[in-house]
């Protein structure tokens, strides 16, 4: 084991050689996204299924750094429907986050940079590709159409303006012609009590650091709804939050969901919160999505050995086993990934196919798709439909004792 | 039900009993508030204000908690980490951990050791791994000197580390394999008594699976005795036998493990295990929603510091702060609801 | 849920060949710093210009075929006055006799002046003759007392005085247009030039002008006096005289009004200071005031420049990271006091101080040498607060990181925890802060050099060679002694900040890119 060592780090010329390289593809990619004036009919695009919020096409979102290219998303197709709550699902580096970044147009770039696919943003009237649009127009498109909840309520509010003028600011640029002064602190006010803020008039005139971490959460959803957005993104809003306080918001959030039309990409890695929320689950591993499907067929018929051990490698209240099952092995870094199943190495279920190249997508039902080997031929897939079935009971055990 | 009756006076001195590695009573920290022009302290932080319980040699005690409510300083002041204690007993093997000269607690500082949450902040970042994990074996001379690089690469194996990690620099390593780093280093000292100080949370969820696997192997292999600090239930109830729970630096109520996930008693504990978000869409939950935040430590409700957010809330609550009461055998509680 | 996933699993690790350790190659993290550091292109620039300037200090010096201190000279002609040459008008007078007093000299001034032929003194009659142009005798009777003049005798020897009688004999032929006399057994001629013979040979020489030497140990031969004061008629301005060795000279003649004195200069050619040459082949940059080869003092001054700079640094960081690192470390009335001591010398001005010193060398004519010593020092001990103050904060901040109480808990010695835990952790950031001080340093050291406080005389220091730029004359018409001191210390300065600019980003992992 000792030879690995030298072998882990990349020499002088690797290193020059990935330098030259991402140089030569960012600032390709760099000029043209800095033209002027592009035509509009380069980012108008239709949606393949009007009833869709978003569609992500075989998103590929690319970092080109020192090590190396890292395909944080490679290859993502799924579909946000209107009104809905899509939960994207994964550790970290699987690339959840740099796909919600991507549909913002938030990636840092030149280093990230979308190489490939299509981000279709359904705007009402018409349909526009986000990864090609002008930033000009992304900024009118940001807040308007979609807007973000971040992790970090104690950093993501300005520490030197009231919450107020922060939340009006918000409103005025985006949304606020023709508006006047009063009639945007109604509206904000309106929004804080939409959240669930009882001293909306108080907290107006408060000062982020006045407030918990709970509050500024609240504030972070009034501030993201402010504009009724077609699309929330919210980005692991509670995983910065104490249990009781994510309960809060968790209420609150389902609350919500039924009282606006917006969609909601709900990006976690805690499976109880996905499940609370979630219409439909998006699994990612490696940059790639495992499985996706609604949060019952996720939840209740898991294919992916992934999404399998996952779930059965978080604890459960209530429910005391001798050894907690554990996915062996780490997260991989998604560089230089060699063309199998990635989760290969770590899998225990692997059959003779798994050698093979990545599996394509398989269908298991018509809203349930995986990407393995072991449904790729009926025997697998009735084996698997035997060993679910009781799948259900065993759940609906688990969430009695609360 | 049980004896529920009130704790013996919190002032009487303990009397070692040899089943229990930890024994600790009434302890308290407070931090003083420095303000105004000559840095006067103008308030106290009262992170731990009053936590009883004994451990016992070989279990695990969880301590569960929201941020800000203390559990994290309770296991460093347990360690004499957070320079002195305000009050209370802290008795190690029967020795008052206070009352030791900084050398003899030097001497004694292999026996007790300590995890942290954060992987990233826990490891000095100038050092090569093999050092961080020998360091303090060689500063306390565990082992000869022939021996030492043996006994290194047996420990990081034991962590689930490879040799030829040992040169190499934190930085280097995933948020798992940095906590794997940590155990070892803890391990490597042959401690007695492990506090670990959420340990997992940081973590992902398939990487956690392995921290806790990693850590219940060891404890069977050693014989070691944890204090496992965590907010994540689900967690202590998979590792622990007791479970201490704690609001606003007090210990609200201990037992255990199976006594308190079966039959909580304090209305925030079972607040505290409704708000669990629970993998499966279909799972109706009857869950009881606490009004507000954690009050601050350093102005803290009088009476029952819970009363601010309980539903069962009564005037008694408001004047007068409960007494721990044993409900049951080994199951104790601080609430007026059992005044009986 | 299946049956595989009970299969709990621990000799995790490996066999998977996804295994980030094999298949992910990272940078090593000096690597990494370098790599952002030589990304920054303002950073690699300053680092090029800081090797150049060390390779031209440090080697320039050794492979300049001049020494720092090494004076050159040039020959120059210089216009030198040679002889003075004045008209005698005023009488002077000979003492024949004793009787011959200051009262009758002055009765024989006015006399002349009012033409008398006679005049009275203590109860005598004296006669006023004029012999001739030049020259009256006082006579008691028959008998000549005494003598006014004009002509002057000089004697071909100057060792030889004349006495009066000589030279009243002597007078009386030059007035007489010729003639001979004998005084003592000599035979003496004297012509109507006024020259006087002793056998042929010239003794002594009658003229109205007095030739003087201007220049010590010139003698002024008779030729050459008689061909100037036979030239003095001609009213030309130039005299050319060739010697008896057939030498010719050119001389200049002046005649100032005032003091009635001709003179005469001569062009001589002498050896002198070569300052303020302009570049050539020899002296690439010129010379200096005082002579010196421009560039080699350039080098030698960075030389010094760098080294004070470096030494400043030095001192000031091991007292910063001593003094800063016992306030983090220890905290509470240790902090307290040296945070305190810290802000006294926030207070002191350091300017003034350094300026104060820098006289009261001058005052106690400390040498040159010792004197850079004294200022590496000074600089040092007056910088050290800012480092102390960075440190102890990176240090009150580390302390409080989770492998700091790890460090504790393990029970490692507090020397240890401080040198092997806190200490390297300071140390980018003091690469930082250094780098940076080391730009402002040598300003410092330039601007009190350039004072006249620094670094003196003869050894260079860029700020000392700006100061010969003392006048405007110098400034616009010699560029080459500040212009290239000047873009050296800009140009290092400048690296210097970029360099340490480039470091800070290299060595701050947000920068990570």
């Amino acid at each position: 084991m000792a030879k690995n060592k030298p072998e882990g780090y990349l020499s002088g010329r690797e290193s020059r050689r990935i330098s030259k390289e991402n140089r030569k593809i960012t600032s390709e990619l760099e000029k043209k996204r800095k033209r002027k004036n592009v035509p509009e009919s380069e980012y108008l695009t239709k949606m393949h299924d009007p009833n869709n919020a978003v569609e992500f096409d075989n998103l590929h979102t690319y970092f080109f750094t020192d090590a190396g290219t890292v395909k944080s998303v490679d290859g993502v197709t799924f579909d946000v429907p209107i009104g809905k709550t899509v939960g994207v699902v994964g550790e970290s580096g699987c690339g959840k986050s740099v796909t919600s970044l991507s549909l913002m147009q938030l990636l840092q770039r030149p280093q990230g940079q979308v190489v490939e696919g299509e981000i279709r943003l359904n705007l009402g009237d018409k349909a526009v590709n986000v990864a090609k649009m002008p930033d000009k127009e992304l900024q009118h498109l940001r807040g308007n159409f979609m807007s973000m909840i971040f992790q970090e309520p104690m950093t993501s509010l300005n520490p030197v303006f009231r919450i107020g003028d922060q939340v009006d600011e918000v409103i005025s640029l985006h949304d606020g012609e023709g508006k006047s002064e009063a009639e945007v602190k109604a509206r904000t006010i309106e929004m804080l009590e939409l959240v669930g803020i009882a001293n909306s008039e108080g907290v107006y005139k408060m000062y982020p650091h006045e407030l918990s971490g709970g509050m500024r959460q609240r504030v972070m959803i009034a501030m993201a709804l402010a504009c009724n957005p077609r699309i929330i993104i919210a980005d692991e809003p509670t995983t910065a939050l104490d249990v009781t306080i994510q309960a809060q918001v968790l209420d609150l959030l389902r609350g919500l969901k039924d009282k606006i039309n917006s969609s909601i990409m709900f990006i976690t890695h805690d499976l109880g919160v996905i499940a609370e929320m979630a219409d439909y689950v998006v699994v990612m591993y490696a940059g790639r999505i495992v499985e996706k499907g609604t949060a019952e067929d996720i939840f209740y018929h898991p294919a992916h050995p992934y999404t399998i051990g996952l779930m059965a490698s978080k604890p459960v209240v209530g429910k005391q086993v001798d050894k907690l099952y554990s996915i062996p092995g780490k997260v991989p870094n998604p560089i230089n990934m060699p063309n199998y199943c990635y989760f290969k190495d770590r899998c225990e279920m692997c059959v003779k196919q798994c050698n093979g190249v990545y599996p394509c997508e398989i269908s298991l039902s018509k809203t349930h798709k995986v990407s393995c080997y072991r449904y790729a031929d009926e025997a697998g897939r009735r084996e698997w439909e035997k060993s679910t079935e009781f799948i259900p009971d065993s759940e609906k055990g688990k969430g009695g004792n609360a | 039900m049980g004896k529920n009756q009130a704790v013996e006076d919190p002032n009487a001195p303990l009397v070692y009993d040899p089943q229990y590695i930890l024994m600790v009573k009434n302890l308290k920290k407070h931090f003083p508030i420095k303000g105004g022009m000559l840095a006067r302290t103008v308030g106290q932080v009262r992170a731990v204000d009053g936590v009883t319980f004994n451990l016992k040699r070989g279990t695990t005690m969880g301590l569960v908690g929201e941020s800000g409510c203390g559990k994290t300083t309770t296991g460093r002041v347990i360690l004499r980490l957070s320079g002195e204690k305000t009050d209370g007993q802290v008795l190690f093997n029967g020795q008052e951990v206070y009352d030791l000269s900084p050398k003899e607690m030097r001497a004694l500082r292999p026996k007790m050791q300590i995890i942290f949450q954060d992987p990233f902040s826990s490891l000095s970042p100038r050092l090569p791994v093999g050092e961080i994990i020998g360091e303090a074996v060689r500063e306390h001379n565990l082992v000869p000197k022939a021996e030492f690089n043996d006994y290194i690469d047996k420990v990081m194996d034991n962590c689930g580390l490879q040799p030829f990690h040992k040169d190499r620099y934190p930085h280097e390593f995933s948020g798992g394999q940095r906590q794997r780093i940590c155990i070892a280093r803890a391990l490597a000292l042959n401690p007695e008594f492990v506090v670990c100080d959420e340990p997992v949370s940081a973590l992902d969820v398939s990487i956690q699976a392995q921290i806790i696997n990693l850590l219940k192997e060891l404890q069977e292999k050693y014989k070691l005795t944890y204090l496992f600090i965590s907010h994540d239930l689900s967690v202590v109830e998979h590792i622990s036998d007791t479970v201490g729970v704690m609001y606003l630096g007090n210990l609200v109520e201990y037992g255990s493990t199976e006594d308190i996930f079966r039959n909580p008693l304090h209305p925030y504990t079972k607040a505290l295990f409704s708000a669990i978000p629970i993998p499966d869409p279909k799972a109706k939950m009857s869950r009881i929603v606490l009004e507000g935040s954690i009050p601050s430590p350093a102005n803290p409700p009088s009476g029952c510091k819970f009363h601010t957010r309980c539903q069962y809330c009564t005037e008694k609550c408001k004047k007068e702060a409960p007494v721990q009461r044993e409900i049951e055998p080994g199951h104790y509680v601080v609430c007026h609801q059992y005044d009986k | 849920m299946s049956d595989e996933k009970k299969n709990g699993n621990s000799n995790q690790e490996e066999q998977y060949s996804l295994n980030d350790d094999r298949r992910v190659k990272v940078l090593s993290p000096g690597a990494m710093v370098a790599k952002r550091f030589f990304r920054n292109r303002l950073a690699v620039t300053g680092m090029v210009i800081l090797l150049v300037m060390f390779l031209f200090s440090f080697v320039g010096g050794v492979l300049s075929p001049y020494r720092e201190d090494q004076v050159f000279y040039r020959r120059d002609y210089i216009s030198k006055e040679y002889v003075g040459v004045t008209e005698n008008t005023e009488y002077r007078y000979l003492k024949l006799s004793d009787e011959y007093g200051a009262v009758q000299q002055a009765m024989t001034v006015l006399a002349i002046q009012q033409e008398n032929s006679s005049f009275d003194a203590k109860g005598k009659t004296y006669d006023v003759v004029k012999e001739g142009e030049g020259l009256y005798s006082i006579m008691d009777g028959d008998t000549a007392v005494g003598a006014a003049y004009l002509d002057i005798i000089s004697a071909e020897d100057s060792s030889v005085t004349f006495s009066d009688e000589f030279q009243y004999n002597a007078l009386l032929g030059l007035v007489k247009g010729g003639g001979s006399f004998t005084l003592d057994g000599e035979d003496y001629d004297v012509d109507d030039t006024g020259m006087i013979t002793k056998g042929g040979e010239s003794v002594a020489v009658c003229s109205r002008y007095i030739v003087q030497s201007k220049t010590s140990g010139v003698i002024i031969s008779n030729e050459f006096r008689e061909a100037l004061i036979d030239h003095l008629a001609s009213e030309e301005e130039v005299f050319t005289f060739t010697d008896a060795n057939g030498e010719t000279a050119e001389y200049e003649l002046v005649y100032d009004p005032a003091t009635k004195i001709w003179s005469v200069k001569q062009e001589v050619s002498t050896q002198v200071f070569d300052t303020y040459s302009s570049p050539s082949k020899e002296h690439w940059l010129g010379t200096d005031r005082n002579g010196m080869d421009m560039l080699t003092r350039l080098m030698y001054g960075g030389r010094i420049s760098l080294l004070v700079g470096f030494v400043v640094v030095i001192i000031a960081t091991v007292l910063g990271i001593i003094l800063g690192g016992f306030a983090g470390y220890f905290g509470g009335w240790v902090d307290n006091l040296i945070m305190r001591i810290v802000d006294i010398f926030y207070c002191i001005p350091s300017t003034p101080v350094i300026i104060i010193l820098g006289a009261a060398m001058d005052g106690m004519r400390v040498e040159p040498k010792i004197r850079i010593f004294y200022l590496m020092l000074i600089l040092g001990v007056l910088g050290w607060p800012g480092t102390a103050r960075m440190v102890r904060g990176q240090i009150l901040s580390l302390r409080e990181q989770e492998f700091m109480t790890a460090t504790e808990a393990c029970g490692i010695r507090v020397s240890r925890r401080v040198f092997r835990h806190l200490i390297p952790n300071v140390i980018p950031q003091l690469i930082v802060i250094c780098t940076m001080s080391l730009g402002s340093t040598i300003i410092t050291e330039s601007t009190l050099s350039f004072l006249g406080l620094g670094v003196k005389f003869p050894y260079a220091s860029w700020g000392n060679i700006i100061n010969d730029v003392s006048n405007s004359f110098v400034l616009t018409n010699y560029w080459f002694i500040w212009i290239p001191a000047g873009v050296c210390l800009m140009l290092t300065v400048l690296a210097f900040n970029f360099v340490g600019d480039g470091l800070r980003d290299a060595f701050d992992p947000r920068m990570k890119r």
